[in-house]
Parts: structure tokens; C-alpha cells; sequence
């Protein structure tokens, strides 16, 4: 599952992810009917079309084969919002069916492949920012494993790390304000250690705190941690 | 496009007054995460239990709230009932006049707040006094409280000094040190003069009838020590099991609520005073209060009645630190109160159904409440209620869902909706009539448009590789 | 009010009726509540004491160290408890009015007010007053100075210990330390309502 955000804004992220998956001996298929995985109506309170979006997903991913996300974010959709969406619906069981094949990309490399330490070199400090819908899930843990057993890589912990970067899906466009005065207040945690680069496993963190910084005049370059993976293969 | 009202009243806040705030929050949020962890092996274990504990009172209140009111009444204190706020405040006047209490001096409630006591008294001929130090000065001042535990954490020094100069307590002197003084010396005469004392209750044990009332500053032991009758506002859903329990919810709720082992006073309050003791008071009165909290309790968002009023969750808020308690509005703020308020308001819901969309839904509310209740989801629920009822203010700023569920549950419309985005590339955004898309760009820029891109790089990859299309293993 | 009452509990049963099944009250063990590390001094004062003056308490072990407390600073007009008095009042030198009796019309005369306390809790720097305990609730609570006078065998290891043995008393108190508020800018202020200076008087044996 690419995302809608990869679908739209990074095809890179969705290349780096099936690189990296095949890397680990995975064969990959991409269900071209997907488009999203139905937060934003969650979010907004029309869980009508909630459920209209994610029993299309749900069709488009039937079958058993597990299905590897690079975004903390949808997997928590999938894993928990869906399910008060779902409430006392009649085809509640078929989402959480495909719930529980759903997986975090780094949470499937280090506890579904049993894979905890990577290959090739990466030069670089990074400041990781976990995702809000990180919280509670082993992905923040198995990101960071990843990222540490890199050569060349040094993380940099920043302050105030339990603060939400601002994003928040459409409240960034419905609360502008406060979801950019939390971007900046991020961002001057972040940029105070000074990182090579600001990585994350959601997208939707880094375009928002990225697209910031970037409109400041401050730019700060941004990768998700599946492009970090996939880039250190390439370099010995 | 609509505005969401805290989002434009966030842009609006004093800069030094939303710095204030942020370090005022954020200092006790540090704090208190060290003591959980320096003092406790399992920090998330102990929220988890006394979440547990209240969740089982809230659903057996039907077997607990007489047996309590049986305990009480045993203990020698008079239970009074009311449904509405308006009938505690007649309960309340109806005992002051019963004793002939013209004056009342009060300890912080913010149940008291929710219905309107001080107003309703003054408007009956009662001077009502708050000796909270932060709540006075919201008294004086004609204020409201921005905070449930720090009242005040709005104002500066120099405005509170120019408030005690305005109401003849001392030249202009703004050091905190004889702030504090002149108030001490000012409320100890009040509490002598008063006819009775109110307070709130941090708890009530159903196995004793004990209410728990903790505070710092000591007003509420003079509240009662000082006065021949004492008035407790409790809601409906404070109670717990046992005495022994409240050795968890004591050990949680300073640490959460301002960063300490334990508040300076810590009142079990279990009736009357000794016949013995000549100070304290003759009559004690439980004024149970419903207000609203029987309609939550009935709705999917009953959890939130777990609350014990600690403030953790505004603590640690990224929102709250950007818009303050004023922001929200009504009288609990932060995302209790984005939870709580709207449902308190009754019929009245669609005035406050922005606010349980004043969130980003970061989960750190949850993941420090000492009951651990489920924030997020209760917000999400109280969205989708937004949502079905209609509330112009749910939807406010919102793009429109139905359009967006359509493009993507249909491939074709979604891979077409993919190519015509590339307009973003080449329209500026201000002729562009997305309001989505206004909102990003007036702050953040925003990715070259790649719509379609991964998908024809599959394609052209399933040509050039054979057996392609087979699941992951 | 009944009317209320009847009200209230309807609504309340109505709201609770459809649950399918209520929540089950959990059976913990004090242990969650223990203390992380190593294990403590044995004696309860010397623990006592030592919490007590992470609050800004002060812990006296001997009449004579109160009387020094109080002499430094000038507090010499004050209150004691008259069962306490005969007691104490060899050590205290002249100099000293200390009243038997507290006079609600003078509050403001007492300096300091000496009462018993029924007990005390070492893990938390902790005493414990009783209205049985207490001559007067206000010679406790209005006087800057409060001295509180405690038996070694009163102290409680911790709160689930005090919780266990509170005494049939219809308002117990829990002080730790003495007054304060950070209302006014986050500082931290002592002596509000309550007294400004906390003093715990170990009772002689």
C-alpha cells in the first residue's frame, strides 16, 4: 500500500519501499485499484464516506498476503481508527481481517523478518522524529534499530520529542495557525542539533515540518527512513 | 473558506502570553513524567489500574450513588440532590439562608464554575468569596480561569499587582512574595466572617464517605475550620470504591496535576466536626450534582466521566500550548475539555462542536492521563456526532469528505484526479479554488506535483520483469 | 430535592441498563505502589525526618531544638495545646507567652501554635491531624508558625499504611510541608493560608 501522499507527491518513497522489500527476498505486487486508506474522512467526522473508502481498500487488498505500509499513520488507521468506524457494521470482521495483515514497513523488517540490522553505509547525523501514530506500536523502535545499525549513521535526539510536529491530516488546513506554530516550535528542537538530514516513517510529518522550513527560508532535508535504507544499499 | 474559531484566537494570543504559557505547561509536564519514573517501576501500569478503578464505578453508579449517600448520611452530613446547575445553586442558597449566611468564602471547584455559582449568589444577596489565590484573583479581575489546576497561568505579575492596586490592597508592588501576603491577610479576616465555607471533593470513598479535598495553599482547611457549615459540590461521577484505593489515585494525582508526591493538605472530610473540637463546622452538606453527566454517561464517550480534574492532559498538549485555556471557550479547557464541554452543553452541542476538532490527534493526552482514558477516540466520536447532527462549526474549514471518498473508491476517477493534479504545478494556488490548498500554502510550500509517476514506473517495470504480480510471502 | 434525587437516578439507571456487561472492579496488590530502589533506613523518624525536610519541613528531634527555632527569627507569642503544655514547658525559657488557650478574635496574635499530631507518614515527610487529635483546628492552621507533635510509634511506613489504620475521626488532615502556591508565574511562594513554617516535635518518651 503506497499511500494516497506517494500516490500524489512521493513516488520516490514508493520506489525506495519496494527496492528495499525486495532487498529482503519479498516479491511484491501493487493492487492498482488502492488509492487510501480512508483517515482523512475519519478524521473529519464523516465516517459515512470513512466506510465507503475503506471498503474499497479492503476489496482491493483481499487475499492473505500481508500488506507493508511505509506510514505509521495509515497501519494505525487500519488497525484501530477503522474499527469505530466499523461499529455494528454487518462487514466489520473483512476490515479487521485486513488489519491484522497489515503492517508497518520497519515493524515488518525487524519483527515480521526477524531482520534487525542493515547493510551499507550512510554518512550522515539524523534526527528521527517519530510520528504521532507511532505511539504505542513497535515502528518508532524498529526505525531507530534500523537506522542505528547503519555504518555512518549518528541519531541525534532532539528535545520536547513528544510534542506533535503539527500535521495532523486536515487539521493542517483547518487549524493553519496552530498547526504551523507547532511545525515551528518542532523545527527549532530539530534544527538546534544541527542533522544532515530529518527522517521519519511518515511522509505526511515530513512535508508538513519540511514545507515549513522551507517557506522560512530555512530549509531542512527530508527523507523517510525507507529512502535512507534503500540509499545505503547502494553505497559500501 | 470558514475559519475555525480557536485556530483564528491562537493567531490572535499575545506572543509573551503563549510563551508564557508553554513554559508554565511544559516545565510541569517534565516534572511530572521524572517522578512517575523516578518513583515507580510501572507508571503506565498504576494509570492503567486507576483507569480500571473508575471505570468500574462509572458503570455501577446505579448500585454506588445511594450507597454512598446511605455512608454520608450515616457520617452525620445532610445529601441534597440537584439535576441542574441551576437547581445546585438553589440547593446551595437554600442552606445559606437556612442558617442566615449572608457570606460565603469558597475553596476551588471547578464545579462551581460550570454552574455559575458566584453570579447566581451575588445576584441573591450572598457575597461569595474565592480564597484560591489564582481564583481570587480571577474574581477581582472578572476573569475566567484558563487552566483547571493553575487558574492564573494566563496572567503576569505586573497584572496582578495593578489588580490589587485597583482594589485597595497595597501601592503597585508586583513581587509574588507580598502578592501572596497581601492576599493572606486580606482573606483571613473573610474566612472569620463568613456563615459558611464551600468546597469541591477531589473524591468521595464509597466504603467510608470520606471526600478528599486537596490543595496547597491550606484555604479550604480554613474554609471549613473558621465556619460553622460546610457545602461540598461534588459531580456524580467522583466516587471510589475503597479507602484503600485511594492510596493509587492520592500517588497519581499530584504528580500529574502539579508535578509533587502529594499537595501540602490532603482532607479526609468524613462528617461534621467532633463535638469536641470547637473549630470547624456543625452542618455538612453534599450537594450532588448531575448537570449533564447522566447524558454522558448514557453516550459512546462515557470514559471521560474517569476524570479526576488533574490537568496533565493540558500539561502536555501541543494545542493548548499554542491557543490557551480561552481558546476553548466554556469552562474546561485542553482536551478534557474538548471532550467534555461539548457534551456538558446538552442541547447546546453544536456551539462547541469545533472543539473536539481542535486537535491533531497526537495521542499524548492519553498517554499521560493518570485513568488513561482514551482521548483520541472520544474525540473522534464527538466528531462523527459534529458530522451526523449538522453543526455548521464541525465543518468549518473542513474539505468536503464525500467528494474525497468518491475519487477514491473509483480507480478510474482517482487516476484521472492523479493527471489533472499537475495544475498545482503550473496555477499559482490563489487562483486556485482549493481552500485546502490555501490554507497550506499561506505557511508551508508545497511538493512538486507526482501524480501517476509510481504507477507508470510499475508498469513499465511488470513489462521488463517476468512472473511479476506474485503476493509478498 | 427528592424529586432530583428520583431524577437523577432514573437517568443513571437508563444509561447504564443496555451495557452488556460492567466493568469489574480490579484486585491490586500494594506492592505496584512500593518504591523503586533500594530499600529504606529502618528507623521511622530518622526517614521521617529526612522526607520531611525535602518538603521544607522541619523535624525537631527535642523540645530543646524547637525552642532555638523559634528564638532565631523572634517567634515568642504562641499557642499550645494544654495537655501538651505541662510537658514542654520546663524547656522553654522566659521570655515565652504561650497561651493555653486560642482566641479566634486574635488570630493574629499567635506566632506560632504547638498541637498534637495522631500520627505521621515517613514516606512522604507527612503529619497527620485529627479533630480528636487536635485541641484546636485553627491553632493548627492559622498561626505562621505550626508545631506539630508526633509519637515514634504514630509514624506509618507509607499511605497505604496510614489508609489502612485512619482513625474514626470525621476530618483527618494530611500536611506536608507548609503552605504554598505557584499561581502568580510559576514561583513557588510559602506561607499562603496555611502556616508559613511546618515543624514536626518529635514527643519525648
Amino acid at each position: 500500500m503506497i499511500t494516497c501522499l506517494c500516490d500524489a507527491f512521493f513516488d520516490d518513497l514508493a520506489r525506495a519501499t519496494v527496492e528495499v522489500l525486495e532487498h529482503l527476498g519479498c516479491t511484491v505486487s501493487f493492487p492498482a485499484g488502492q488509492a487510501c486508506c480512508g483517515q482523512p474522512a475519519l478524521n473529519s467526522g464523516d465516517w459515512a464516506a470513512c466506510r465507503r473508502v475503506v471498503r474499497h481498500t479492503a476489496g482491493v487488498f483481499s487475499g492473505e498476503a500481508p500488506v507493508i505500509v511505509p506510514s505509521a499513520s495509515c497501519v494505525a488507521m487500519l488497525r484501530h481508527g477503522a474499527g469505530l468506524a466499523f461499529e455494528g457494521e454487518p462487514d466489520r470482521p473483512q476490515v479487521e481481517q485486513l488489519a491484522l495483515r497489515t503492517w508497518e514497513l520497519a515493524d515488518f523488517i525487524v519483527n515480521g523478518l526477524g531482520v534487525r540490522t542493515w547493510p551499507g553505509r550512510c554518512d550522515a547525523t539524523i534526527a528521527f522524529h517519530r510520528s504521532c501514530h507511532s505511539r504505542g506500536t513497535a515502528s518508532g523502535e524498529a526505525a531507530l534499530a534500523l537506522l542505528g545499525s547503519i555504518a555512518g549513521i549518528q541519531l541525534r535526539p532532539f528535545g520536547e520529542a513528544e510534542q506533535c510536529c503539527g500535521f495532523g491530516g486536515t487539521f493542517a488546513v483547518s487549524f493553519p495557525h496552530i498547526s504551523a506554530g507547532m511545525g515551528r516550535l518542532k523545527l527549532g528542537q530539530i534544527q538546534a542539533v544541527q542533522p544532515d538530514m530529518l527522517v521519519s516513517g511518515d511522509m505526511s510529518c515530513l512535508m508538513h515540518m519540511g514545507g515549513l522550513a522551507e517557506r522560512a527560508g530555512r530549509p531542512v532535508k527530508t527523507r523517510h527512513f525507507a529512502q535512507v535504507l534503500r540509499d545505503a544499499l547502494h553505497q559500501t | 473558506m470558514a475559519l475555525q474559531p480557536i485556530d483564528q484566537f491562537a493567531a490572535r494570543l499575545p506572543a509573551a502570553q503563549r510563551e508564557s504559557v508553554r513554559q508554565a505547561t511544559k516545565g510541569t509536564h517534565e516534572k511530572r513524567t521524572q517522578l512517575l519514573l523516578d518513583r515507580f517501576a510501572d507508571g503506565d501500569g498504576l494509570r492503567r489500574l486507576a483507569g480500571q478503578i473508575k471505570q468500574h464505578v462509572i458503570e455501577n453508579l446505579d448500585t454506588y450513588l445511594p450507597q454512598v449517600e446511605a455512608r454520608l448520611q450515616a457520617n452525620g452530613a445532610r445529601v441534597h440532590w440537584a439535576a441542574t446547575g441551576e437547581e445546585a445553586c438553589a440547593a446551595v442558597l437554600g442552606i445559606l439562608k437556612a442558617r442566615g449566611a449572608t457570606k460565603l468564602v469558597k475553596a476551588k471547584t471547578m464545579v462551581s464554575e460550570e454552574i455559575g455559582l458566584a453570579d447566581y449568589l451575588e445576584r441573591h444577596g450572598i457575597e461569595s468569596l474565592e480564597t484560591d489565590l489564582g481564583e481570587f484573583i480571577v474574581q477581582i479581575d472578572h476573569d475566567h480561569p484558563s487552566h483547571i489546576v493553575r487558574p492564573i497561568i494566563h496572567k503576569t505579575r505586573g497584572e496582578i499587582a495593578r489588580s490589587f492596586e485597583r482594589e485597595g490592597l497595597g501601592a503597585y508592588d508586583d513581587d509574588p512574595q507580598v502578592i501572596t501576603q497581601r492576599a493572606r491577610r486580606y482573606l483571613r479576616k473573610k474566612y472569620l466572617e463568613a456563615g459558611a465555607g464551600l468546597t469541591g471533593a477531589n473524591f468521595v470513598s464509597i466504603e467510608s464517605g470520606r471526600l478528599v479535598v486537596v490543595t496547597n495553599e491550606g484555604n479550604s482547611r480554613f474554609c471549613l475550620a473558621a465556619s460553622k457549615c460546610h457545602i461540598a459540590l461534588v459531580g456524580i461521577e467522583k466516587l471510589v470504591p475503597r479507602d484503600c484505593d485511594l492510596a493509587l489515585f492520592l500517588s497519581l494525582l499530584a504528580r500529574s496535576a502539579t508535578a509533587q508526591p502529594l499537595t501540602v493538605y490532603t482532607e479526609f472530610i468524613a462528617g461534621p466536626k467532633s463535638p469536641a473540637q470547637p473549630d470547624g463546622p456543625e452542618e455538612m452538606h453534599v450537594v450532588f450534582l448531575d448537570n449533564g453527566r447522566t447524558e454522558v454517561l448514557a453516550s459512546e464517550c462515557r470514559d471521560i466521566l474517569r476524570c479526576i480534574r488533574c490537568g496533565a492532559c493540558l500539561n502536555v498538549c501541543p494545542v493548548y500550548r499554542q491557543a490557551g485555556g480561552h481558546a476553548y471557550r466554556s469552562v474546561y479547557p485542553g482536551p478534557v475539555g474538548a471532550v467534555l464541554s461539548p457534551m456538558l452543553a446538552g442541547g447546546r452541542f453544536p456551539e462547541f462542536a469545533d472543539l473536539p476538532k481542535a486537535s491533531s490527534l497526537c495521542g499524548a493526552c492519553q498517554e499521560v492521563c493518570p485513568v488513561d482514558i482514551p482521548i483520541p477516540d472520544l474525540l473522534l466520536r464527538l466528531r462523527d456526532r459534529g458530522k451526523r447532527e449538522g453543526a455548521a462549526l464541525a465543518s468549518a474549514g473542513t474539505p468536503p469528505m464525500g467528494a474525497w471518498a468518491l475519487l477514491a473508491s473509483r480507480p478510474a476517477l482517482w487516476r484521472a484526479a492523479l493527471a489533472a493534479g499537475k495544475l498545482i504545478d503550473h496555477v499559482p494556488t490563489r487562483l486556485l479554488p482549493v481552500p485546502a490548498l490555501q490554507a497550506w500554502s499561506a505557511e508551508r510550500t508545497l511538493p512538486a506535483w507526482r501524480g501517476g509517476t509510481f504507477r507508470a514506473w510499475w508498469r513499465r517495470r511488470g513489462r521488463r520483469r517476468p512472473g511479476n504480480g506474485a503476493q509478498v510471502p | 430535592m427528592s424529586a432530583a434525587r428520583a431524577q437523577i437516578l432514573s437517568r443513571v439507571h437508563a444509561a447504564l441498563s443496555p451495557l452488556p456487561q460492567r466493568a469489574s472492579l480490579p484486585a491490586w496488590d500494594r506492592e505496584l505502589l512500593g518504591r523503586r530502589g533500594t530499600p529504606q533506613a529502618t528507623d521511622p523518624w530518622t526517614l521521617f525526618a529526612e522526607r520531611m525536610k525535602a518538603v521544607n519541613g522541619l523535624p525537631c528531634a527535642t523540645v530543646e531544638e524547637l525552642v532555638a527555632l523559634l528564638e532565631g527569627p523572634g517567634w515568642r507569642h504562641g499557642y499550645c495545646d494544654p495537655v501538651l503544655w505541662p510537658g514542654l514547658r520546663p524547656a522553654f525559657p522566659a521570655g515565652f507567652v504561650v497561651e493555653t488557650e486560642f482566641d479566634r478574635m486574635r488570630i493574629d496574635d499567635y506566632q506560632f501554635g504547638i498541637t498534637a499530631a495522631t500520627g505521621a507518614i515517613a514516606e512522604t515527610g507527612t503529619l497527620i491531624l485529627s479533630d480528636g487529635g487536635s485541641s484546636r483546628r485553627l491553632a493548627a492552621l492559622a498561626p505562621w508558625v505550626h508545631v506539630a507533635v508526633v509519637r515514634r510509634e504514630d509514624i506509618f511506613a507509607d499511605l497505604h499504611a496510614a489508609l489502612a489504620a485512619m482513625p474514626v475521626d470525621p476530618n483527618v488532615i494530611w500536611v506536608t510541608g507548609p503552605s504554598k502556591t505557584a499561581d502568580v508565574e510559576g514561583i513557588l511562594i510559602e506561607g499562603v493560608h496555611g502556616p508559613g513554617v511546618q515543624i514536626a516535635l518529635l514527643a519525648a518518651t
